[in-house]
């Protein structure tokens, strides 16, 4: 097959581009710079190049089009996902500018914007291979951001990353090859023939891919690495990857079971990722019960609420779809909320995870625990947050799309992550008349994240925008 | 927009103080007194219709707008939560007043949005949000947290099958904008599941035998201002719910239902009856009492009779205005004696001559004394079930009336009568503030003991 590049393919990838670039002038800026303001230089040209990929690659929603041969496809799906990642690079780069940590910052904002323009890649391809080299790029920088900071447990968190993450993709690796032999094509596009469907290389290549995929997503039963990766690794390669890497994973997903599966096998072939949803859905919220360390109880949130969104996605409808968009973008702020607040309490990117620091913070900070509780109320889903209405746009579509089984489990693990979230607020409030109010310095980038995090998830849940015009193309 | 402002403007109060935290008791008394009697006069303003408002919220997958407004049903009950408010923020006795009357407010503002509602997603967003402030309160003002967590997590699995019910309602509907809507009814193989989880969710927040374990503890454990608020208003956000959603809705499925609900409600009635009686702290006399008589509304809704159900409504206000006001006053004996054990109180009469009579009218409209609003409920009601043919269910109710009269008196005398009781520190007697915070709930419970007709008009709708 001849591919034609024109300068329109190009253009396509230009918000790539820009971040890829922008990553670049962070390093030569951090030559220039001098010591103490190096990192505040890293974080404002990763904000401006990230700024700027978002204006181009909003300039593509509604202008569709399949660029280097069908291999990176521009539309409004990709579009959508692709300002989701870029938002949450931009909430998590941010988070730099408030940790402690100060060596290597600007190397570190460099790799993390690679790793955005791996998502951003995932979120387009439009065959196997871009698919796997997006994966792969985001993968890549983040096994090096996991391990940056000096402790064994970052080290320890790199590591296990590293073996574990490389288990996912050598198990989607194998499946895309199984897809390839059954279609002998990489394009997605080709996956649709009806005369697959009863071919069981497809059958068996999409279960190799979809255990890929759900091993990413850390979904129940190969969730087990979340929660140590996530606990070891810094405060903002943790809030990167709890977002983008799920949102680049999710849009992987949409597109290869919206488009890419010939008509008739969807309901058994996925059958199984739905029950694993539902299992995700307990035992994340089960498993958060019992932990004392914020970034091992988002982890395990993270499990549960990556199950909600695939009760969205069940029945393949567009509205579903929708309403996914909607719940992954309100999942990135209340997360990016979250881990700003954490920023904000820590001094050496340690202490802000602790759970046993938020006891009386209500006392001791109440703006900064109130914004906390808003949080860790939109992750259970209550008003007025963007997690409430997000929930039931959720279970109406399983009501709608026929598995209301799946939105009763949703109900039960809900139920449950209750009291895990209602203890750290219960924490929070609980009078403790020895906290006397304490003053630190303000740590104004991470105020702006969390507010800005507020805002929009209360915003979003009075004028709910879910974009139309975003179901995913293949060719 | 008054519906809105008068949602609005209680929260926002009440975020405010939450934010200063005013440790200065008078003017946070004044600022919340003020405001809960704004809510009031524009609840009077909204009786005569209008002040609606309407904004567009979703329209897929069903249209839904945040539409408040007020029916001839929810208007008492803004009516009553606007008094209870009041009379609750002017009796706050308890540390860090500021917070606590910012708590009150917002619960106010919460639930005035729970019975404005004219859309069922927007009831069961209040339906959610109302628990919050009871929830933070338990956890800064409460003895144990375990009750906090018991309330927040009984609760909130009631607001989840809530939730679910909504949207599998607005999907088969198409719309959830039918609150006070008399051409709504919905029919399908689903729609028992539907009832059933506004239902469930109904029956916690009430709450009904089996699923009361909840309400003793968060009763006992609750500042008395919160709890008088809870216990009279919140406590009927589930039978509101009964009638503006699952009588007006889905009639047929209620009938269905109606022998199980009247089990449970007979059921209710007698233990919480039998409890009170034998309970030693005098809050948890009370809350078994309310167990008791929210059981004989659930009975009267379920019979499907419009005399009972005008008897429910006034029942309903009576229950509010005399648990509010029982409430407050033990509030006011815990306060000064620092015990409330009905073992250890005693002979209080002597010396507080006020007291003991706020504390003895609020006991006799309790156990129904004509002339006072709980005995226009009960004869109302128990006419009406009466009618309705359900005769064993009356004869049930005979007897948790006569039980209440037992548990009233007891409750009375163990804290007003007998011989003083030496150890217990002597106190002044009602002041003239605490006896203003009384007075509204006492004078309504007049009002509405001799003219309950005003609240009988809205029957006619809902029973066809």
């Amino acid at each position: 097959m001849n591919i034609t590049v024109t300068g329109a393919d190009w253009l396509a990838v230009a918000p790539l581009s820009i971040v890829a670039v922008a990553a670049l002038v962070v390093l030569l800026g951090d030559l220039a710079a001098p010591k103490n303001v190096d990192r505040y230089l890293a974080i404002g040209i990763a904000i401006v190049g990230l700024a700027v990929a978002a204006v181009d690659c909003a300039t593509g929603y509604g202008h569709d089009y399949a660029a280097f041969g069908a291999a990176f496809i521009v539309g409004g799906f990709s579009v959508v996902f692709q300002e989701i990642i870029l938002v949450c690079a931009a909430g998590s780069i941010i988070l730099y500018g408030a940790t402690g940590t100060t060596e290597r910052v600007p190397g570190a904002i460099a790799l993390m914007l690679w790793s955005t323009c791996g998502a951003m890649l995932m979120a387009g391809a439009g065959n196997l291979m871009t698919i796997f080299l997006g994966l792969e790029l985001l993968s890549l920088a983040l096994y090096c951001l996991c391990g940056l900071a000096d402790r064994s447990t970052s080290r320890e968190s790199a590591l296990k990353y590293l073996i574990l993450s490389s288990t996912a993709s050598a198990f989607m690796l194998y499946g895309m090859a199984l897809l390839f032999g059954a279609s002998g094509s990489v394009a997605l596009a080709d996956l649709v023939a009806p005369g697959l469907a009863s071919n069981p290389l497809l059958w068996m290549g999409a279960g190799l891919f979809l255990i890929g995929i759900v091993f990413k997503l850390s979904l129940v039963p190969f969730h087990t690495w979340s929660p140590d990766v996530y606990e070891g690794a810094p405060l903002p390669v943790t809030a990167f990857m709890s977002v983008a890497t799920k949102a680049a994973t999710l849009a992987v997903f949409a597109r290869f079971i919206y488009a890419a599966l010939p008509a008739g096998v969807e309901s058994a072939l996925l059958l199984p990722v739905w029950i694993v949803a539902a299992i995700s859905m307990i035992a994340g919220n089960v498993g958060m019960l019992a932990q004392r360390d914020l970034k091992r109880l988002i982890a395990y949130s993270g499990i549960a609420q990556a199950g909600y969104i695939l009760v969205a996605l069940a029945g393949e409808t567009p509205l579903g779809l929708r309403y996914a968009i909607y719940y992954i973008a309100a999942y990135t702020f209340m997360n990016l909320g979250a881990f700003a607040v954490a920023a904000l309490l820590s001094n050496d990117g340690e202490q802000g995870s602790t759970l046993t620091n938020y006891r009386g913070l209500g006392f001791r900070r109440p703006i900064v625990a109130g914004l906390m509780t808003f949080f860790l109320l939109a992750m259970a889903g209550l008003p007025p947050t963007a997690g409430f209405l997000g929930k039931i746009l959720i279970l109406s579509t399983s009501v709608n799309a026929g598995f209301t089984w799946l939105g009763a489990v949703l109900i039960v693990g809900t139920a449950i992550s209750l009291y895990a979230y209602a203890k750290v607020i219960g924490a929070m409030y609980a009078h403790d008349p020895q906290h006397t109010r304490d003053v630190r310095p303000l740590a104004p980038l991470a105020w702006i994240s969390a507010i800005a995090c507020f805002v929009l998830l209360l915003v979003m849940t009075f004028y709910p925008l879910t974009p139309s015009n975003v179901l995913p193309l293949v060719r | 927009m008054l519906a809105l402002l008068i949602i609005l403007v209680p929260i926002a109060v009440g975020l405010v103080m939450l934010a200063v935290k005013s440790e200065n008791v008078t003017t946070s008394k004044a600022t919340g007194a003020i405001v809960a009697a704004a809510t009031f006069a524009g609840a009077l303003l909204m009786q005569s219709g209008g002040a609606e408002i309407s904004i567009r919220w979703l329209s897929r997958p069903f249209t839904s707008a945040l539409h408040f407004g007020a029916t001839g049903l929810s208007i008492w009950l803004v009516l009553l939560l606007s008094i209870c408010t009041f009379s609750a923020i002017l009796a706050v006795n308890v540390p860090r007043a500021g917070a606590f009357i910012g708590h009150l407010l917002i619960l106010e503002g919460t639930m005035l949005g729970l019975f404005l509602a004219k859309d069922l997603l927007v009831f069961a967003l209040f339906w959610d949000l109302m628990l919050l402030p009871v929830f933070f309160t338990l956890i800064g003002w409460g003895r144990h947290h375990a009750t906090a967590w018991r309330y927040f997590i009984y609760n909130f699995a009631g607001g989840l099958t809530l939730l679910l019910a909504t949207a599998a309602f607005g999907v088969l509907y198409g719309s959830t904008d039918v609150i006070g809507r008399s051409d709504v009814h919905v029919i399908g193989s689903w729609v028992p599941w539907i009832f059933a989880g506004f239902a469930f969710a109904f029956l916690v927040k009430t709450p009904v035998w089996p699923l009361h374990t909840w309400m003793p503890l968060t009763y006992a454990d609750t500042p008395p201002p919160m709890v008088a608020v809870v216990s009279a208003v919140q406590s009927k956000a589930g039978l509101y719910g009964f009638i503006a959603i699952g009588l007006a809705f889905m009639p047929d499925y209620l009938r269905d239902a109606a022998l199980l609900l009247i089990v449970l409600g007979a059921i209710s009635l007698l233990y919480g009856a039998f409890t009170a009686l034998v309970q030693t702290d005098a809050k948890r006399v009370v809350a078994y009492s309310s167990l008791s008589h929210l059981g004989l509304i659930v009975i009267a809704i379920a019979s499907f009779n419009v005399i009972a159900l005008q008897g429910a409504l006034i029942y309903m206000i009576a229950h509010g205005l005399f648990s509010a006001a029982l409430f407050l006053i033990l509030g006011y004996v815990e306060s000064r004696e620092e015990t409330r054990s009905l073992t250890r109180l005693g002979g209080l009469g002597a010396q507080n001559p006020r007291l003991a009579g706020a504390l003895c009218i609020a006991a006799l409209a309790a156990l129904g004394l004509p002339g006072l609003a709980g005995f226009a409920g009960e004869i109302v009601i128990l006419t009406g079930v009466f009618q309705a043919g359900w005769m064993w269910s009356v004869i049930v109710a005979l007897v948790a009336i006569v039980l209440a009269s037992a548990y009233m008196l007891r409750l009375y005398q163990g804290i007003m009568n007998g011989p003083q009781v030496a150890d217990l520190p002597v106190r002044p007697d009602l002041s003239w503030l605490e006896g203003i915070a009384v007075a509204p709930l006492v004078a309504a419970l007049l009002l509405v003991g001799v003219n309950p007709h005003a609240l009988t008009t809205f029957a006619q709708g809902f029973i066809r």
